[in-house]
Order: structure tokens, then sequence, then C-alpha cells
């Protein structure tokens, strides 16, 4: 995590395949909110991370509903 | 069609009988597991008595990662989600969200996921810590008791109720409840007319009367709540609408039912695992105190190391092949989460409790992934770290009798463990 030569990656919502877990939201609050009506994450700002960043929240979310723009 | 085993030439079989609770009943049986991890392909099990057909298990994480996500192949709503089968009119009449495949599953779990998401889970923790306070507070004052008793059934249950709408004077009666309906998993004959069950026991989930008695619980609660609604999740359950329907009494019942029972049992057993592991390893427990940010690992160190949930099972709904093991339409589908949160290609020295062990891969206490990931992770990952936090810095030296586990092979739940302070 010391590093911050990292480049940064752009992370979309697939939202037909997103379960609403939460996962993401709890992994990195600054990107991703639970809408709370429709219960399906979204976006938030640019939805920019660090590629290992983008990394884990990719492999924890468990409906596989995030990959890189 | 009752031993699709033999259409595969030689197969692995289990050197444990994995229908037997008493296979259980020393905690997980960490070495029938490693060799059904090391064998090529998926390991058989012949039909119990009386069962229809016999198993197979998944061991290894990632195949039973594959399971988990794909539940076009392997369905949930297909046959039943335990090994046992049993008549469609019973699974008809148990139906809630865990025993459906998407796209009902989705708009059902839609209903009270909202209730569940990181953000909406943080406005509990004050009340969560409270909870927490007043049982360590207790249990200290006491110089010990049953750990189960004391800690870990009463913080999850009151978490559950309060967030389901249950009043305090019947969270007792809750887990009595779900007490029994694990029973149901056990080698024990339950009394059919407990709790004035009038249903035929088959019809009932875990076979068991308490169910019954859930049931009519939820009823009374909903009707005073269709009445009075309040901010709770039985008025969401009660108003909710389902493409342009109101739930039926019936899965309104069964909606109950798995809420109290998945919020309740499970996090109970990581809690109660949790004083095991505070005695066999101290000094991870002691990295947290020096390191609060190890908090977050921890936690999934001790949910990992406790998997409170043994199984679950799916159903094949087309021919395929896992794992090298051709599987054929109806057969059955084992995904032992025990098993595969020890898997050392996943987690290297898997049976060594490491306060720091990467997040990454996830273990798959909280399943492994897919439509039926666990609704309340957020939640017992909260309640689990809270209380982790709490005894970390009161630091307390324990000393422990032997546990007692609760005879079942499907959760890994400890009925009383006894637990003294040492001063």
């Amino acid at each position: 995590m010391s590093t911050q030569s990292s480049e940064r990656v752009v992370l979309l919502v697939d939202t037909d395949r997103c379960i609403g877990s939460g996962m993401c939201e709890m992994l990195e609050e600054a990107i991703f909110l639970i809408d709370e009506d429709t219960n399906i994450a979204g976006v938030l700002g640019d939805g920019s991370l660090p590629s290992e960043r983008a990394a884990v929240v990719i492999d924890r979310c468990p409906a596989s509903a995030i990959s890189v723009l | 069609m009752t031993n699709t085993a033999d259409n595969n030439g030689p197969v692995n079989r289990a050197s444990v009988d994995l229908h037997d609770a008493e296979t259980f009943a020393a905690g997980i049986p960490h070495d029938a597991f490693a060799q059904m991890r090391a064998a090529d392909g998926l390991t058989w099990t012949d039909a119990a008595a009386g069962d229809r057909s016999g198993f197979w298990s998944v061991t290894r994480h990632q195949e039973l990662v594959t399971v988990s996500r794909d539940t076009s192949t392997f369905s949930s709503a297909v046959g039943h989600i335990q090994i046992y089968d049993i008549d469609e009119d019973a699974l008809d009449a148990r139906a809630s969200m865990i025993d459906l495949d998407p796209p009902i599953h989705t708009r059902l779990r839609r209903l009270v996921s909202s209730a569940f998401t990181p953000r909406h889970v943080q406005q509990y923790e004050i009340a969560i810590r409270q909870r927490v306070r007043t049982c360590v507070d207790a249990f200290e004052s006491a110089g010990g008791g049953d750990w189960v008793k004391m800690i870990a059934a009463p913080i999850p249950i009151g978490v559950i109720c309060d967030l389901m709408g249950v009043p305090e004077k019947d969270h007792e009666l809750m887990v009595e409840l779900s007490d029994h309906l694990v029973a149901g998993t056990g080698n024990e004959a339950l009394d059919p007319d407990a709790y004035g069950n009038t249903t035929e026991l088959r019809l009932l989930p875990f076979n068991s009367p308490a169910a019954f008695g859930m049931s009519e619980y939820a009823r009374r609660l909903g009707d005073e709540r269709r009445a009075h609604p309040a901010d709770d999740l039985i008025s969401k359950l009660i108003e909710a609408d389902v493409d342009g329907e109101q739930l039926s009494d019936e899965e309104f019942a069964n909606f109950f039912r798995l809420m109290i029972f998945a919020g309740n049992e499970t996090t109970r057993s990581s809690m109660a695992h949790l004083a095991i592991h505070l005695v066999e390893f101290p000094d991870q427990f002691d990295r947290a105190r020096q390191d609060p940010s190890l908090l977050s690992s921890l936690t999934d160190e001790v949910i990992r190391y406790s998997s409170p949930i043994l199984y679950f099972r799916r159903t094949v709904t087309t021919d395929t092949v896992l794992g090298g093991t051709e599987l054929h339409e109806g057969d059955k589908i084992v995904m032992w989460y025990a098993a595969a949160n020890f898997d050392e290609t996943q987690f290297p020295r898997a049976q060594t409790f490491l306060a720091d062990r990467p997040q990454v891969p996830a273990h798959v206490a909280f399943g492994g992934g897919g439509a039926h990931f666990c609704l309340g992770a957020s939640l017992a990952r909260l309640e689990v770290a809270i209380l982790i936090e709490e005894l970390v810095d009161r630091n307390l030296s324990l000393e422990i009798g032997d546990p007692q586990f609760v005879p079942s092979n499907f959760v890994n739940g400890i009925e009383h463990l006894p637990v003294t302070i040492i001063t």
C-alpha cells in the first residue's frame, strides 16, 4: 500500500449482475455507493482506483459485477 | 440413477460418513477434508439410508466458487439445499429466497438488502457496542461462565431482532426456537408436537417443530405490524411489493424464519469459536492490540477459522464437468465451506491462525459469491469486529473447558463453552 507509483484504472459495475452485497462499498466507500432504492451499486466521481486496490475490489465482489473500463 | 458415481469409472469416496452428525462432533473433520481436496476430481458419498441418491462433495476453493456463482447449472430451487431429499410439497412449503434461483431470488432479496449494506449497517455500531459491553461486563463481574449463554448467543440474536423489530422480551424465545431448528440436522428424533405443532414434520424446515413455532410467532407479529407499522424489517416485509403482489403469509413466515436463523446461529458460532481462538492463539490478539489496523483481517480470520456453516447443497440442472468429474442432471453437489476455507492452495498454512492473513482470496464462510452470498456479511463482520475489539481492549486472561459442539453436519456450532477468567 505504500507505493504511490501504481497506475489508476477506472471501474464499472454491471448492474444486471450486481446483487447489492455492498462488498465494494465496504472496501472502497469513496467510489462505490449502493443506491438506497434500487440496491444496486453505482460508481462515484471518476470511479478510478490504483490498480492493486481495483484488483482487490474486483476479486471480492461476490457477483463478479465489477470490471475495468 | 441412484448412484451416478458408477458412470465415472474409479471414484474417490469420502473416508468419513458425511451424513453422520457424529463425524462433526469434535469440530471440522480436517483430515478427511484434506484427503478430499487432494483427490483427483470430486469425492462421492453414497446415499444415506432412506434417501434417494448420494452426492458429490466440492472441497477445493476454486470449484466451490465456480458452483456458487453459476446458479443456472447449480440450482438452489431444483431439489433441496440440504443433502437429504424431500418431496416437492415440502420444498414448496419451506421455500424462502435461499431455496430459489434468480430472477425471483433477486426480487425477494432486494426487499431487504438495503438494510444490510455496509453504510446502513454502520448506523447500528453504537447499539451493537452497547450490547457487547453489557454482555462482557456481566461476564467479567461473574468471573466467567458459559461463554455461549453469556456472550455468543445474546449478542447476535439481540442485533438481528432489533433489525427485524422483535421485542426484547422475545429474544430468548428466538434463541430457543433457533436451537431447536438446528437440532433437526442432528441424529436425534424430535417431538412432533412441540411448540403446538400441527404440521407434518416432513413439511417443516429442518423437519423441526420449532419451524412451526417460529412461523406462528411471525404471523402474530406480522398482524401487529400490519395494524401499527414501525421502522423495522417486519413492517417492510409486510408492506413489500413483489411484482405487484404482497408476500403470502407463508412466504412472510419463511422469510422471517430465515432471517432470524441466519442472523443468529452463524454469528453466534463465530463468537463462540472466538473464545477458543483467544486462548489458543493469544499472540495473534496481542498483535491486534499493538496494531489496531489488523482488526479487519483478524475478524475475517476468526470467521474463516470458525466456518459456521459447514455446507450448502446445489442440484445440477444440465450435464457438465467440474474438477474433472462428469456430472449429470439431477446430481447433488455439496459445497463444504469448512473444507474450502482450509485449502492450502488459497490459504498458505491454512491451519495457522494469522491476524494479518491476506483478505484476498476471500474466505468462503459467507459463501463462494454469486446470488446467495451472505446477505448479512457486513453486519456479521461488524458484530464480530466489535466483540474482538472489546476483548482485545480488556485483555482478559481466559481458561476454557471442553466445548460441547452442536451435533450437526450442517453447522459448526458450539452449544456450551465453559470459560473462566484467571485473575
